[in-house]
């Protein structure tokens, strides 16, 4: 798969799909069984790539096979969803994931109807390892996540309604410059920034461009919303790879943050297939680290059993077995606390900006 | 007390009013008043009785003449009356008996016998001829005619209710159709309101008495049901009494009555399954019973104080200094041979020594002599006299070195030795005191001086001696002690002594004996209770099983179990429970009866039934079938409806219906998973055409034929045609797990096949061509039948040995 989406042009990504469909009917022809066999998408099935220096899937595959009713009508859903997109891509139209979800109950056919959005989105991203087409190139996008850019930035955007050209901090409101389904419609024009931060949470990047940390630090403020959209996570990639921007991540202190930048940086067990096109290795973690909580002494809760469930299953997980996050893990573990992004207003609510950020980023070599 | 019984005898005395009233009653009486007890408490039930009690006497009879039974029951409404007509071709009853079979109760064949009828007691038949006389007025009408007569008996009598004997009301003879038979009509009050229960037990006598044609025509309904084999149930032998199956009254009525004068012989001539060691180890058993056991002690050794011979030596007196010391010597030399030694023993040697010094001094040792040795030695072994004269403790003393090792080897090693020793000090003291000098005991008077013992030392040394050890050191005693050579009491002295005869039972009980012999059973066979199930009712599946004899006190019994599910069975009320005592049906009573209990206490769902909550009658569309064979059938009372909860009898009705039910859970097992198969086949075989269309229009190819596919996926056996020019090939390819066994038989029109395959065979018929091919194919392999024909051929294959479901032809 090529991370310059470019070439990929719609007439491949339908012949991808034509091909696909052309080996389930000679397995037919020839009397076989017809399977389909993809990577096994857990996290015991990812490893690190030494030359791209992100996590892919490993040797492990497993077989979806007409031999199961299950499996068969996998198969069957799959063909159909084959037959759908190479419709669409024809007609040069586009549909959500959802919109796949909803349309699949007008086919004729009750068994090769979705039974959950899960199940069809699950489909696209198996159609998408074994055609080796980017879901984006089928035209299928997800639900707009919302999430967006703040910063000294000038880009040309290439909408369907025509060619914008936007500068992410004079010509957007407060809530910044959205970022679109895909984003490799976008080309970077100009730019003053001196690295990018991906703030986590909707109330820290308003705390953030309030204070006008943007504009002080020359930062480009990337809101992640939670774990990031796909769309989110390329343009990370593109920021740091064609600007050369240090890229930064800005979490709460718990589980759960740390594979938000797990997702970032390493690419997400999903998604492990698009890790060299979505994932930014260079990404460096600021915090909250768990180290924080002690030194700040910031406000905290008690781990739940979840939380020290999930840091468990993170000292498993292939992505994190570094030293430094082990010891942070660990010593999380240890404290039994964990602390949000917006424990730091305890200090005041200019700490964040003048205190904390620019004494992380310089200990990084950021600034 | 007294002045009440003075005033009671005063004024006449009641005692004598009493007595006037008192008078025996006869047995019909009796019955007239407990009708009930005989299975004639209702109207409904009456007239069920009565067929059933006729038509079980038809079928014995039947049977017992090695006829196949041929039986007709007609119920006709007769004015206020129903009148009951049975008729069978049986043997027929001679004039004279006909009046006390039918008119006298307990009138029977079978009372006395150990075999395995259906009727016993002889009430039955005579009852319904009571019952009948009783609500109508109207004697009971026989016709019989014996095989040969020439004419048939006819007569028309009644019970007399106070003698118990048949009234004879007409006797004559008359012409009648059938060539042997018996044929009797009763006019009896009586409803039909149990007519489902009157036709269960029709239908149900056919399913057990598969060799018997039975037809009922009654008012509403006519039921026929054919025979389904001619075998008829093997002939059954009458059998003695097992030593096993007797109580205390029979054994000594049968005592006063035998002609035996020991009891080996009594045993082996009264009894099934008592040959001469049998009857030994009875008689053995009875000795230790009877007499007891003699303890036996270790004999002192020469060394020691109690010193035997120089007792012996004293013991004899003028015999000459050599013979004397000869045989004292001859004695003690036995003695050290032996390690322990009981009276008899010691006896036995000092006699012995006698004989042999008599022959070899020429010296004659008398009675006396040997009395007084005997008692010298014995009196030294067991310590009673002492080397110096009078008793002392150190007899004690031998006893008790004795017993303590005894009781420490019998104990657990947590008591200590003083404990152990007191004990032993005390039982010591006991065999001392004992008056019996032999120190012959029976095993509770051991028990007895093991329980004084125990408690005195709990008493006294404060010490703990529990039931565990004290049976322990009971056991090791009786272990020691040696069995009497006594002849046992003759028969006429146990017969006499209500104690004796009671240890002989005990001794027949305890000891091992063969199971009594079954050719007195006559098991319907599981054959043909899947015959007689399948005759009944139309089923999917059929099962059925026949379990090895077995013994209840001392009547043998076999029980059989049959199973049906599925089909045209109804589920609504559940499974049905058939029961069955010696091939008659039960129809009362369903919730008493042992069978019953059985059936509700399996756990069905393990043979994949439906049963909720784990427990009861399973819900399924299934009929469960029990008969229990037995020369004396347990039923809980005389009405004979309910088998009784006799823990023998249910482990094997249960582990009868489990053998059945094991092959219905094979059965569901195979026809669910067979189901699976058709279910997931359906499934598949909508989606991967669709799958295959969708895929052609996708692909703008060529449609797909996806028959070798979906024989594949589906683990099939998948035969395949292949035709080049004149040449054809019929592929087998073994999808499955297994191998395959393949009859394969292509039909060929418009042109004789010549075959290449050596093992196929050709046959023609009426211009068709039958290739016919038998292939084991393994799992995973493929065969081929490769033959020529021109090329106008037409072809029809079609394949057996392999389930619908796991074929797919495509030829």
């Amino acid at each position: 798969m090529s991370t310059d989406s470019d070439t990929t042009t719609d007439a491949d990504a339908r012949q991808q799909l034509i091909d696909l469909a052309a080996e389930f009917y000679d397995q037919f022809a020839e009397g076989d069984v017809p399977r389909m066999q993809i990577p096994t998408r857990t996290k015991s099935n990812i490893e690190y790539d030494e030359d791209k220096h992100v996590w892919v899937y490993g040797d492990r595959t497993s077989t979806r096979s007409a031999k199961t009713v299950s499996g068969a009508q996998k198969l069957l859903k799959a063909t159909y969803t084959i037959d759908f997109l190479a419709e669409q891509l024809d007609q040069d139209r586009s549909s959500t994931l959802r919109e796949l979800y909803y349309l699949s109950e007008s086919w004729d056919l009750d068994e090769a109807q979705f039974s959950s959005q899960d199940e069809s989105n699950s489909l696209i991203e198996d159609l998408e390892i074994v055609s080796a087409v980017k879901r984006e190139d089928f035209h299928m996008r997800p639900e707009e996540s919302g999430a967006t850019i703040m910063g000294p930035l000038e880009i040309r955007e290439q909408t369907r309604r025509g060619e914008r050209e936007i500068h992410c901090q004079e010509d957007v409101g407060e809530g910044g410059y959205q970022i679109p389904n895909n984003p490799d419609t976008i080309e970077f024009l100009a730019n003053d920034a001196e690295f990018v931060l991906c703030v986590e949470t909707g109330g820290m990047r308003d705390r953030l461009v309030e204070n006008g940390f943007d504009e002080e630090y020359d930062a480009i403020v990337v809101h992640l919303k939670g774990q990031p959209a796909r769309a989110t996570r390329r343009i990370t990639k593109r920021l740091h790879d064609g600007l050369d921007l240090p890229v930064t991540v800005f979490t709460d202190g718990d589980p759960w943050s740390y594979r938000i930048y797990g997702s970032v940086a390493y690419g997400s067990i999903k998604s492990a297939h698009l890790s060299e096109y979505l994932a930014t290795p260079q990404a460096q973690y600021i915090g909250i680290q768990p180290e924080d909580i002690v030194e700040y002494d910031l406000p905290t809760d008690p781990l739940g059993d979840s939380d020290v469930n999930a840091l468990e299953s993170e000292l498993d997980d292939p992505r994190f077995q570094t030293d430094y996050w082990e010891e942070q893990i660990e010593l999380q573990l240890d404290i039994g606390k964990k602390s949000e992004q917006q424990s730091l207003a305890s200090y005041g609510l200019d700490f964040v900006t003048e205190t904390y950020l620019p004494e992380r980023l310089d200990e990084m070599g950021v600034l | 007390m007294t002045s009440y019984q003075s005033q009671l005898g005063e004024g006449e005395g009641i005692a004598q009013e009493l007595a006037e009233s008192q008078r025996s009653i006869s047995i019909a009486e009796f019955f007239e008043k407990n009708k009930h007890m005989l299975g004639f408490d209702s109207e409904a039930r009456a007239l069920v009785t009565a067929v059933k009690e006729a038509v079980d006497n038809s079928l014995d009879a039947c049977e017992e003449a090695g006829i196949l039974p041929d039986i007709y029951v007609e119920i006709q409404e007769a004015g206020d009356y129903y009148r009951l007509i049975v008729e069978d071709n049986g043997p027929g009853i001679t004039k004279e008996q006909i009046p006390k079979v039918f008119g006298k109760l307990l009138y029977g064949s079978r009372f006395h016998v150990r075999e395995q009828n259906r009727g016993q007691q002889g009430i039955g038949i005579s009852a319904a001829v009571l019952y009948s006389q009783l609500t109508s007025g109207k004697p009971a009408k026989i016709t019989s005619r014996t095989k040969g007569g020439v004419e048939a008996e006819y007569f028309e009598l009644i019970v007399d209710t106070d003698t118990n004997e048949p009234e004879i009301d007409v006797e004559e003879t008359t012409t009648w159709d059938r060539p042997h038979g018996t044929r009797i009509e009763l006019e009896m009050e009586g409803n039909m309101r149990a007519r489902g229960q009157l036709h269960d037990y029709v239908r149900q006598t056919a399913v057990v008495n598969p060799h018997a044609r039975i037809e009922l025509r009654e008012p509403d309904a006519h039921i026929k049901s054919e025979r389904a084999t001619d075998q008829l149930p093997e002939e059954t032998e009458e059998i003695r009494p097992h030593p096993h199956g007797v109580e205390l009254g029979t054994l000594i009525k049968m005592l006063e009555a035998t002609d035996s004068y020991s009891v080996s012989g009594f045993l082996q001539g009264e009894f099934t399954r008592v040959g001469a060691t049998t009857a030994e180890n009875v008689i053995d058993n009875f000795r230790d019973r009877h007499f007891g056991r003699e303890m036996a002690w270790r004999p002192p050794k020469a060394h020691e104080d109690a010193d035997v011979e120089a007792a012996l030596t004293d013991a004899v007196a003028n015999k000459g200094a050599d013979a004397t010391a000869a045989f004292a010597r001859r004695v003690a030399d036995a003695l050290d041979d032996s390690e322990r030694v009981a009276h008899h023993e010691f006896v036995a040697i000092v006699d012995d020594a006698a004989d042999d010094i008599e022959a070899e001094y020429d010296r004659s040792f008398g009675s006396t002599v040997r009395d007084n040795a005997v008692a010298a030695g014995w009196g030294r072994i067991t310590g009673r006299d002492s080397a110096d004269g009078g008793a002392d403790d150190e007899g004690v003393d031998r006893l008790r070195s004795d017993l303590y090792a005894l009781a420490d080897e019998a104990t657990s090693t947590r008591k200590d030795d003083a404990t152990i020793d007191g004990l032993a000090d005390r039982l010591a003291a006991k065999f001392d005191g004992a008056d019996d000098e032999r120190h012959r005991f029976t095993r509770e008077h051991l028990r007895e001086f093991v329980r004084r013992s125990a408690e005195a030392t709990e008493e006294y040394d404060d010490a703990t001696f529990g039931e565990t050890a004290r049976e322990n050191v009971l056991e090791a005693l009786w272990e020691v002690a040696v069995r009497v050579p006594d002849d046992p009491p003759k028969v006429r002295t146990i017969a006499a002594e209500r104690d004796t005869a009671s240890d002989l039972l005990e001794a027949m009980r305890e000891t091992d004996i063969i199971a009594p012999p079954t050719d007195c059973l006559a098991p319907i066979t599981a054959d043909l209770i899947e015959e007689g199930l399948r005759k009944e009712f139309d089923a999917d599946f059929y099962a059925a099983s026949t379990r090895d004899a077995s013994v209840h006190g001392g009547d043998p019994f076999i029980v059989e179990a049959g199973l049906a599910y599925g089909g045209e069975l109804e589920s609504e009320s559940g499974a049905d429970v058939l029961r069955f005592a010696n091939r008659v049906p039960l129809v009362y009573q369903r919730g008493a009866c042992a069978t019953t209990d059985v059936v509700k206490q399996i756990n069905w769902r393990n043979y994949n039934l439906d049963q909720p909550g784990g427990s009861g009658i399973p819900t399924d569309a299934a009929v469960v079938m029990v008969h229990v064979a037995s020369t004396n059938v347990p039923f809980t009372s005389e009405s004979k409806d309910a088998v009784a909860n006799v823990p023998e009898l249910e482990s094997e009705i249960e582990l009868a219906i489990r053998e059945a039910a094991r092959e219905l859970k094979s059965y569901l097992k195979k026809r669910r998973s067979m189901q699976q198969r058709r279910e997931k086949q359906d499934k598949l075989a909508t989606i991967l055409p669709e799958m295959a269309e969708k895929l052609s229009e996708v692909t703008g190819r060529d449609r797909l034929n996806i028959d070798d596919s979906l024989a594949r996926i589906m683990n099939n056996v998948l035969v395949e045609r292949e035709r080049d020019g004149e040449s054809v090939r019929l592929v087998v390819e073994n999808n499955a797990d297994t191998a395959a066994e393949i009859e394969l038989t292509d039909i060929v029109s418009g042109g004789e096949p010549t075959l290449e395959n050596g093992d196929a065979s050709v046959v023609e018929m009426d211009g068709e061509w039958f290739v016919k091919w038998s292939v084991s194919v393994a799992s995973g392999d493929e065969a081929t039948l490769e033959y020529g024909v021109d090329g106008e051929a037409s072809f029809e294959v079609s394949v057996d040995g392999v389930e619908d479901e796991k074929l797919t032809v495509d030829a």
